[in-house]
């Protein structure tokens, strides 16, 4: 497959993944997904799943609540796993790729959000006081549609021209900053799982945290088992009839 | 009442659903996902306001306004939005400050509702089924994650808009005087802490390289440590970065340490 239509295919993958707010925000922009796609059309996806897998879980405390922007998790996963399935290389390194792409390319989603989508909004803000409903629906499509396309091309470009960049550097890593890459790559789900169970702690509902821990680390139960679980679990406090009067329960530490 | 009363049909709200589905792609550090809201909206005040540019004006600016909710419930919102718009229409004493205030005031609490079910407990339970499969190279790993989100997402979505445009005003502060806001919160957060508990436990992994020998026999270190309790090296790091995190220390700078420990513990073989 030449270079050219691989270029393109990735800029198809980045593009339908950055769309995603635009169908419904479905998170099919999560490194699972993208890196699932990037290997389907390199023409290796069980490598792209397995890289999904491992991105996934390094940027699981990337989730776009309120004002915080999370790194740009797109094109981490696109150059990330692009490099592993066509170089080859064990899946950690895609790892230590996608984070500092993720990082550049979020600079770039920033500037976009801080400087010229807000240029897109003063324009809406001019057609309503011509009453003018159309041109608005036309500004929010372009603008919408346009800054998608914009990240869409970086990622491309970066694809094209990056590859032999990267390798090259990557080539000159000692070995033991690759093994640090192994030992990351184990210990970086810890920030994503500690960030999403501060955001749903309370001391009341601590003891689930330890329940779901425990029964992995000791029963070997799978996450979606203890999923299944948690789900008759939640019906039961769901429908349960409230007998006693509950206190304050924002108790968060 | 008059008999050219103003109303909403199947076909608008069919719009504004569709429509809704942008809501973050416009998101900028101004108002947020404003631009995208009054996209949604727009299809309603045309049938509205189609032949009173004055009424047109301010709904527009109305709905540019300030906008942060999550995007798979906010339908809810712009049901009942629409529902006062169409009432604003036909009743010429209405208040439309009030549609403002009403969206204001409903859009926080919707969020804070919205945002920990879909981007906390929901993204949390859908990667960490996902993950398992995936992990293995199964395509069913992206397909479950997809369906898990999408399936509640949608259907929230769908019946948002139909029950925040029929049930209009009284319908929000019904659900949270009824306590079931609260109740869907709760067991919701509770089957998320289950799953991240597992996840602490399945995806992070730290292992130690060092043995011991004792009489000839060569036992890794990490046996001992097995013995006393499972994954309890990622029961360590979990306790520490979540600590870490009470600090106020940012995630970006946690990332960036995590990756310096490791090459320096990596290079004195410690890991």
């Amino acid at each position: 497959m030449s270079l050219t239509l691989q270029t393109l295919l990735i800029f198809a993958v980045a593009f339908f993944a950055y769309m995603h707010c635009y169908f419904g925000s479905t998170m099919w922009n999560r490194p699972i997904v993208v890196s699932t796609l990037v290997g389907a059309v390199l023409g290796d996806l069980t490598t792209g799943c397995m890289v999904g897998a491992m991105l996934e879980l390094a940027f699981l405390g990337a989730v776009p609540i309120g004002d915080s922007n999370p790194p740009d998790m797109v094109s981490g996963a696109v150059i990330g796993t692009a490099y592993v399935v066509l170089q080859n290389t064990d899946i950690e390194t895609a790892v230590a790729l996608a984070i500092p792409v993720a990082a550049l390319v979020a600079i770039f989603d920033n500037f976009l959000m801080m400087f010229v989508l807000p240029e897109a909004a003063h324009m809406c803000d001019r057609l309503a006081d011509k009453a003018d409903a159309d041109k608005i629906d036309l500004v929010v499509r372009v603008a919408s549609i346009g800054n998608k396309v914009a990240l869409a091309l970086i990622v491309a470009l970066g694809f094209y021209f990056g590859i032999p960049v990267i390798e090259r550097i990557l080539a000159s890593i000692p070995e033991f900053v690759i093994h640090a890459m192994d030992v990351v790559a184990g210990i970086l789900p810890a920030i994503g799982v500690a960030i999403l169970a501060r955001n749903m702690m309370s001391k009341e509902l601590a003891p689930w945290l330890m329940f779901g821990f425990l029964t992995t680390a000791y029963l070997n139960v799978p996450t979606f088992g203890i999923a299944l679980y948690g789900i008759g679990v939640a019906m039961l406090f769901f429908f349960r009839k409230e007998e006693v009067l509950e206190g304050v329960d924002d108790n968060e530490f | 009442m008059s008999s050219n009363v103003k109303k909403i049909t199947k076909k608008e709200l069919n719009q504004v659903f569709l429509r809704s589905c942008t809501l973050d792609s416009g998101w900028n550090y101004e108002r947020q996902q404003h631009i995208n809201y009054c996209f949604t909206m727009i299809p309603v005040l045309k049938k509205l306001y189609s032949d009173d540019d004055e009424k047109m004006k301010r709904a527009l600016h109305r709905h540019l306004e300030f906008m942060a909710c999550t995007p798979h419930i906010v339908t809810l919102l712009a049901g009942i939005t629409a529902a006062m718009e169409e009432e604003n229409a036909n009743n010429p004493s209405f208040d439309e400050q009030s549609i403002s205030a009403v969206k204001t005031s409903l859009m926080g609490p919707m969020a804070g509702f919205g945002d920990s079910v879909f981007w906390g407990s929901l993204l949390t339970i859908a990667v960490g089924i996902g993950t398992s499969f995936a992990s293995q190279g199964s395509i069913l790993g992206p397909i479950l994650f997809f369906l898990t989100i999408n399936v509640p997402g949608f259907l929230s979505r769908y019946y948002g808009l139909k029950i925040g445009y029929d049930s209009g005003t009284a319908f929000f502060a019904n659900m949270e005087k009824s306590g079931m806001i609260n109740k869907l919160s709760k067991a919701a957060t509770i089957l998320g802490l289950l799953v991240v508990g597992s996840m602490a436990a399945s995806q992070i992994s730290i292992t130690i390289p060092w043995v011991i020998e004792i009489n000839g026999i060569v036992t890794p270190i990490q046996e001992y440590i097995d013995w006393i309790m499972p994954s309890f090296l990622p029961a360590c790091a979990f306790v520490l970065i979540y600590w870490l995190l009470g600090k106020k220390i940012k995630t970006t700078t946690l990332l960036l340490w995590t990756f310096i420990v490791c090459i320096i513990l990596s290079y004195f073989q410690i890991l």
